[in-house]
């Protein structure tokens, strides 16, 4: 008897067990979040399953729309906010997100492309031919009017299309690289201000002049982005415009031919960190977001910056009384090329493994679009592409803002090439790793500069093997 | 009627016999084993042999080419060192360390088990993401340990800066979780008959005899058994190296299982990462054959004619 019991029990556990794993989304209806900093926790795996296959949802029925991002807090509070407007607007649409910092939101969106499960609504950068496979592209939905791009100019929805003129994704805004520094640190070292066409030896002298009179860092650490807005813009700096790229223009191979062109880079960069200019691997490593960056926390003067970025950290510096400004990344000749070019900050796509494709490119449509919603959203993405939008926030653009849209105006009247491309092929992560270790390599004297520029050729060049 | 006594008799038979009960106790443990390791045991080795990546999902059939390119990968040839070095310096010093203490609690007196619930804390939260970032703060740049040693007028040390210093501050995290290995050698320690010891003092043994020439030889089965069990999971090590340095500085860090990680799921290379993954499984084998071999020469058990 005894037995029997346990036996029933057990049984009742293991009921127990499968009945909680299986959860019913399809009937749920539209719950207010009730922690706005909550993130809901692999809400796919069981959702997707269960509900039906309607690519046309009446606009009645209950819609779960699973979303992810990355970025940093300011990011996550604002865009938390703007899908709670969203589902109050549209109280059929529940929309679960997640959020993450760049480096673990593209391993799970690796994992989930593995099992056809990526989110509906998910954001890419320039790096997206790697996931084109999983991009559905919005044509039909601008030809019906899904999506309105009636305030959007051709030229800004072309930054997000592919060569064949496929609509990726919109555009969350514009965006460019640059320097944000610290002014009163600048003049406590005695170093004059960047002009808008100073050089890499004018940055190297002002990062190693400043950390020798201040003991703070000249230069913060160079974080993933840098290979991008450093790296490779050194290479599109050489020459006459247009010359050279790092990658070519169909992402079909290299865009130089020399190697040795990238040495006295990776010279700077292990210089900077051998005089403590800058932080090493170690020092970086406490570098999380770009809220911690070494600028922000007072103890460097300079950081890399996509300038989306700005308005962030200079709140957060204009709190504590310090003046942060923005500084074009430097050339390698004054009067050469700034190989700075503006393009898509990033964009929302929606996923070929979305059960509600049109639902998802409305949220998108909207999400561009309203004027409510980027009054909350303020550009942190980067400068809106919808010109009502961006009218309405440039005539109350906070002092941070105000220095990023001169900046992007100042930088759109560089002389840029015909055709560029600001892409990255598949693959890029491991030779930006393999990179940034090259650079540690010629720290502690390992290599020099220059087999580093060579290995760091080799690696990017098998990409295209 | 009686038919249905007999259908329910037959049903509470066999909801009796011990063979059922047991399957379905055993039930969890194994349908979690078959979907969770087994499978993806087996599907690993496949996936070996071939080229195959999260992103791309074709799986082409490629050789042995991914274990002929891992001998000329210096990443993993470097891994495998500085994993090898993280074994070969935590295991004993971990086992020393969990020996000493046990034996210390031996001692007959009230607060011992409270001290032994204490020194087991950090193996119940050791490896865990948020211990690992306690970690990381605790050698930062700025932190506790740099400040004492400024607080002393020493120089600070660049812990995770430099290529030489940085694993040791994850060797010593994982030597400060040496509570499971207390506990058991704790145990073995009270197995250890006292008449051995009377004799000993007896025939006027010190104390440091007694521990060399009673305590290790009645303890070596349970040494045996916690050298094979720590080892494996050192060479598992993944956390530490993950949360606190990242790899670094210069791969410095770049443990094992944290390469197969890297190479999995963020440069897209999954078949790879399962030859590397397929390679450890033979290495640790082999140690753990080794470690089981040498034994016959230092491990006493109690049916030994010696």
């Amino acid at each position: 008897m005894k037995k029997m019991l346990a036996t029933l029990l057990t049984a009742t556990m293991l009921f127990g067990l499968t009945a909680c794993g299986t959860t019913a989304p399809a009937a749920d209806t539209n719950t207010p979040a009730e922690d706005t900093a909550a993130v809901v926790e692999d809400a796919g795996s069981d959702t997707t399953d269960a509900v039906t296959e309607t690519t046309t949802a009446d606009s009645d029925e209950p819609v779960t729309l699973r979303m992810a991002w990355w970025g940093s807090q300011t990011r996550h509070d604002i865009t938390v906010e703007v899908i709670e407007m969203y589902e109050k607007e549209h109280p059929n649409v529940k929309i679960e997100y997640e959020f993450y910092d760049f480096d673990s939101y593209f391993t799970k969106l690796k994992t989930l492309v593995a099992s056809d499960q990526v989110w509906d609504i998910f954001q890419l950068g320039g790096n997206f031919p790697e996931y084109i496979d999983k991009i559905y592209y919005m044509n039909e939905f601008i030809d019906s009017g899904v999506v309105d791009t009636s305030k959007i100019s051709n030229a800004y929805l072309k930054i997000t299309q592919d060569t064949d003129g496929n609509q990726i994704g919109l555009s969350n805004g514009l965006n460019t690289y640059g320097i944000a520094y610290d002014v009163d640190m600048f003049n406590e070292a005695g170093v004059a201000l960047p002009t808008e066409n100073w050089t890499w030896d004018d940055f190297e002298k002002a990062a190693l002049t400043i950390a020798e009179k201040t003991g703070h860092f000249g230069s913060s650490g160079f974080t993933s982005s840098e290979f991008i807005a450093g790296c490779s813009t050194f290479i599109g700096q050489q020459g006459k415009v247009g010359e050279y790229g790092f990658f070519n223009l169909d992402l079909t191979g290299m865009g130089f031919t020399d190697a040795q062109m990238l040495t006295p880079y990776i010279e700077m960069r292990a210089n900077l960190i051998k005089n403590g200019a800058s932080p090493d691997a170690g020092a970086e490593m406490e570098i999380t977001n770009i809220e911690n960056d070494f600028l922000v926390t007072g103890e460097a003067a300079m950081t890399w910056v996509a300038v989306n970025q700005f308005p962030t950290i200079y709140d957060i510096c204009a709190q504590e009384g310090r003046h942060l400004a923005l500084a074009t990344v430097p050339r390698v000749k004054a009067d050469g090329p700034a190989g700075s070019v503006i393009q898509s900050s990033q964009m929302l796509c929606v996923s070929q493994d979305s059960q509600y494709k049109e639902e998802a490119a409305k949220f998108i449509s909207w999400f561009q679009n309203s004027t409510d919603c980027n009054n909350v959203l303020k550009g942190e993405r980067g400068i809106p592409i919808n010109d009502d939008v961006r009218k309405a926030l440039e005539a109350e653009a906070t002092d941070g803002q105000k220095i990023m849209y001169d900046y992007v105006s100042l930088v759109g009247t560089f002389e840029t090439p015909e055709k560029i491309n600001v892409l990255s092929p598949a693959g890029q992560d491991e030779v930006v790793d393999n990179y940034r270790n090259y650079i540690q390599q010629v720290v502690s004297g390992e290599i020099t500069a220059s087999e580093a520029a060579d290995k760091t050729y080799a690696d990017a060049e098998k990409l295209f093997k | 009627m009686s038919k249905n006594t007999e259908k329910t008799s037959v049903i509470s038979r066999f909801l009796n016999k011990d063979q059922t009960v047991g399957n379905i106790f055993a039930f969890p443990f194994i349908f979690g084993f078959v979907c969770f390791s087994f499978i993806p045991i087996i599907t690993s080795f496949y996936y070996a042999f071939t080229d195959y990546s999260m992103g791309s999902k074709t799986a082409t059939y490629i050789g042995a080419a991914n274990f002929i390119k891992l001998l000329h990968d210096e990443i993993f040839i470097k891994s495998l060192g500085i994993t090898l070095k993280y074994v070969l310096i935590s295991v004993p010093l971990k086992l020393a360390f969990a020996l000493l203490i046990a034996f210390v609690l031996t001692r007959k007196s009230r607060m011992v088990t409270v001290y032994r619930s204490l020194y087991y804390v950090p193996s119940l939260v050791g490896g865990s993401v948020a211990v690992a970032l306690v970690w990381k703060q605790l050698f930062a740049r700025k932190g506790l340990f740099n400040s004492v040693l400024a607080g002393l007028g020493l120089s600070t040390v660049n812990w995770f800066g430099d290529t030489k210093l940085a694993l040791y501050p994850l060797i010593l995290m994982t030597v400060w979780q040496f509570g499971s290995s207390m506990i058991i050698f704790a145990a073995g320690l009270k197995e250890i008959p006292t008449m051995y010891y009377e004799a000993a003092r007896i025939d006027g043994a010190g104390a440091w005899q007694m521990f060399k020439s009673i305590t290790i030889p009645c303890l070596s089965p349970i040494i045996l058994y916690n050298l094979v069990m720590q080892t494996i999971q050192a060479f598992m090590a993944f956390t530490q190296a993950f949360v606190i340095t990242g790899g670094g500085p210069n791969n410095g860090t770049m443990m094992y299982a944290l390469n197969v990680y890297n190479q999995a799921f963020k440069y897209n290379h999954m078949g790879y990462a399962c030859a590397m993954s397929w390679f450890m499984l033979v290495v640790m084998s082999i140690i753990t054959l080794m470690i089981f071999k040498s034994s016959k020469f230092w491990v006493f058990g109690e049916g030994d004619d010696e």
